[in-house]
């Protein structure tokens, strides 16, 4: 606080002293229009003798309406009037000093605000974007794993249906065998079945003949067991011949 | 020149100054030019300033007021009168916001202590160029017999009325309208000038009789000071915003 008053207070020292210093060409500026003309026209009655000889020679008689006309225009190019530059000057640093003191921290306060607020909008927009980033990332993971999965289970449903299809094919393949051994089960037992009863028919059918042709009774179990035996000789040379 | 026993100076003193170089000659430089110069000079300073390429997005310095200018400019000004497609006008606006500002703020400014818009040449200048550029977009947006059946006859007011509002409407938007914001900005910065004038020429006075009255004029000098600060700014303002409320007249002709 102490460095910032002597500051100012140096700041309004200096300010004064070239305000004093560089008023010095306007304090000789500030003077009245009549005055100045009322010393053209001396210098020009100086030059000339008169004001009807410089009226009379063109070149004397612009060369005066300048200087006149001069007159008219601000004494200075550059400074305003002495009275303004002195009492304009101080008022304008006391009002300087006055900012500097109450007006300058304030807005200073509202800048830093400004700047604060900025600032952690800034963050919180890099914070959303990491944030942003990070859930991304995350859902990224969470996708390559549902994929990963997806996978899996379509490797392991297709490997479950090769089993199946495999399974299924054993056995469909196995009813197929064993329905083949039943058939061919059923095959020879009717084979034998229809042997027996050929058997019995044939048996009966050569008493009878033999009974007609020697004309005499024959014992009808001598008869059989002699038909057996011969059925069972064609049948055995049946199957030996033709494989069934 | 003696007021009321104040020795006053003269009005060409305070507003006619003379040549400092390349007199006689269209391009001549005076007091009034080397403002003007140096407005443009710290108007481009400030945005170039602001607008250098940094690593940090906070801003910092003078940035914070050419950033709060452009927001001001944009909230205030542009989407209060044109709207969202008036920011296309926005760098004009800024740029001439902040000329007429650094013109107007030179009047308390110790040893410049003068504004050069209590000149004419500027604002009469800035005001014929917002004159040719509203109504050239008015031309653009609504074609031109739409612009001038539009501007003498303001769609939404009873036919009877044309009568009266189609003369007044025709004078006013054709050629009153620059004359209007050139004479305000002028007049004001010429009022304010003698104003801070006044209570100095007066305060010296009396300073030279009695130095305790003294202080009321000197009071009232500071007082002015600060004032006329804020009337820098306002009549900039006033400027811009009644260059923006033209340019939306012509691009919107029912607002």
């Amino acid at each position: 606080m102490a460095r910032r008053t002597l500051r100012l207070i140096a700041t309004l020292g200096v300010a004064s002293a070239v305000m004093l210093v560089a008023a010095g060409p306007a304090w000789a500026a500030g003077e009245t229009i009549g005055g100045c003309v009322l010393e053209q026209v001396h210098h020009a009655e100086e030059e000339y003798g008169s004001l009807g000889a410089v009226e009379a020679d063109e070149k004397a008689f612009k060369a005066f309406e300048e200087d006149l006309e001069g007159c008219v225009e601000a004494p200075s190019p550059i400074l305003p009037e002495l009275d303004e530059i002195i009492w304009g000057g101080l008022a304008f640093l006391i009002l300087f000093a006055f900012m500097w003191w109450k007006g300058f921290p304030a807005v200073k306060r509202a800048m830093d605000a400004r700047s604060e607020k900025i600032r952690a909008d800034l963050d919180a927009a890099d914070t959303a974007k990491a944030d942003a980033m990070r859930t991304k990332s995350e859902y990224e993971a969470q996708l390559a794993e549902a994929k990963t999965a997806a996978a899996a289970i379509i490797d392991e449903a297709r490997g479950q249906a090769d089993q199946l299809r495999q399974d299924l094919q054993a056995r469909a393949e196995a009813d197929i065998a064993e329905q083949r051994t039943r058939a061919a089960a059923d095959i020879e037992s009717s084979r034998r079945q229809a042997i027996d009863d050929l058997r019995t028919e044939v048996a009966a059918i050569a008493v009878g003949a033999a009974e007609r042709v020697v004309g005499a009774s024959l014992d009808a179990d001598v008869h059989r067991s002699l038909i057996d035996g011969y059925i069972d000789e064609v049948a055995g040379a049946g199957s030996n011949g033709d494989g069934s | 020149m003696s007021i009321l026993a104040l020795e006053f100076p003269p009005y060409s003193h305070l507003f006619d100054w003379p040549t400092i170089w390349l007199d006689g000659t269209p391009l001549a430089i005076n007091k009034t030019v080397l403002i003007y110069l140096a407005a443009t000079a710290a108007t481009m300073v400030l945005f170039g300033l602001a607008g250098r390429p940094r690593e940090s997005l906070v801003p910092v310095g003078v940035q914070h007021v050419a950033e709060s200018g452009v927001n001001f400019i944009e909230n205030s000004v542009v989407m209060q009168t044109i709207g969202p497609d008036g920011r296309k006008f926005m760098p004009f606006l800024t740029s001439m916001f902040f000329f007429i500002l650094f013109s107007n703020i030179t009047e308390v400014i110790p040893f410049i202590q003068f504004p050069a818009n209590g000149r004419m040449a500027i604002p009469i200048t800035l005001a014929l160029l917002v004159w040719v550029i509203y109504n050239v977009v008015g031309v653009k947006s609504q074609g031109l017999f739409g612009y001038l059946k539009n501007s003498i006859f303001p769609p939404d007011v009873p036919k009877v009325l044309y009568i009266i509002v189609t003369p007044i409407e025709l004078v006013s938007t054709f050629v009153v309208r620059p004359f209007s914001l050139a004479i305000r900005l002028w007049a004001n910065m010429v009022a304010g000038h003698l104003l801070l004038v006044t209570f100095a020429i007066l305060t010296a006075t009396l300073w030279d009789f009695f130095y305790v009255p003294a202080a009321l004029p000197f009071v009232m000098l500071i007082l002015m000071t600060a004032f006329e600060i804020l009337v820098s700014l306002l009549q900039a303002f006033i400027f811009t915003i009644l260059t923006a409320v033209y340019i939306g007249g012509s691009m919107h002709p029912a607002h």
